[in-house]
């Protein structure tokens, strides 16, 4: 598995493409850690499930996490939530790759 | 050795810090819990703390503010978490926060080894009010501070340490 964050827009789903041409991609999973919120899906576990049923994944995601702690409760959970997602899928990644800029730092 | 650990909500910054705490030699092992709980979500959060730690032989002080009054062995480790909830404390839980970086290195002085938690809530391009606003330069000031106290500091991303300065343990 391999998994590319950054920012919003910083080319994340731009680099994993080019590096792992052909592979299964995942876009965006903080956008569906917030959708299976809203279902009233607990998206760790769906998020551990997802990791052993696709070893070989390239997911990309936003980081979230970076900004003052939201008034909204619901906007709290959510970037804990997506925050704990990422944190499963790169303890599952044998890369992890940073993306600022559209330049990626190997951080695993 | 002294050691800061920040990173975004959600980053595994307290499972990394937990992560370090059987790599060094001290005598007691001090959990330092800073955050003021009252409501539920503190407390779930307080909760998974607890289990995460279960396992470390540590001892829990809970101080919001204040941390001078804090007893510390000389070999004791200090696993202090977090810088925010500190600030919090001192500002607007009754606190003094011009007092904050003197105990910070005085308790960096007291012990043997100092970890600290603290949070990178500064990109978020937002605009707040003038309370705020000097509650995040404040808690800057203490972050630098405590980087440059530091003999380690990394930034937690996905769990992973991405380091700044020096080397983990």
């Amino acid at each position: 598995m391999k998994l590319y964050i950054g920012g919003a827009y910083q080319g994340q789903e731009e680099l994993a493409g080019r590096e792992n041409p052909g592979a299964e991609f995942f876009f965006a999973w903080h956008e569906k850690v917030r959708s299976l919120l809203e279902e009233g899906v607990d998206p760790l576990a769906y998020t551990e499930t997802f990791c052993k049923e696709h070893p070989q994944a390239v997911v990309t995601a936003d980081e979230v996490g970076c900004g003052l702690v939201p008034m909204e409760a619901r906007e709290r959970a959510f970037r804990e939530a997506a925050g704990r997602a990422l944190c499963c899928i790169a303890a599952h990644c044998d890369t992890v790759t940073r993306v600022s800029c559209g330049i990626g730092m190997r951080i695993k | 050795m002294i050691i800061l650990i920040t990173g975004g909500s959600g980053s595994g910054k307290s499972a990394l810090a937990e992560s370090l705490v059987p790599r060094l030699a001290a005598g007691r092992r001090i959990y330092l819990a800073t955050m003021a709980a009252g409501d539920r979500e503190s407390l779930q959060r307080i909760g998974r703390h607890r289990r995460q730690r279960a396992s470390l032989g540590m001892v829990t002080a809970e101080r919001s503010c204040d941390l001078d009054g804090l007893e510390v062995p000389e070999d004791a480790l200090v696993l202090l978490e977090d810088v925010p909830n500190w600030l919090a404390g001192e500002m607007f839980g009754g606190g003094d926060e011009a007092r904050m970086l003197p105990a910070l290195r005085n308790l960096a002085g007291r012990c043997r080894h100092l970890l600290l938690v603290t949070g990178d809530v500064f990109r978020d391009g937002g605009q707040y009010d003038a309370e705020t606003e000097s509650y995040l330069e404040a808690l800057a000031a203490v972050n630098r501070e405590a980087g440059a106290l530091a003999d380690a500091v990394c930034e937690a991303v996905c769990g992973i340490p991405v380091m700044l300065k020096g080397k983990l343990p």
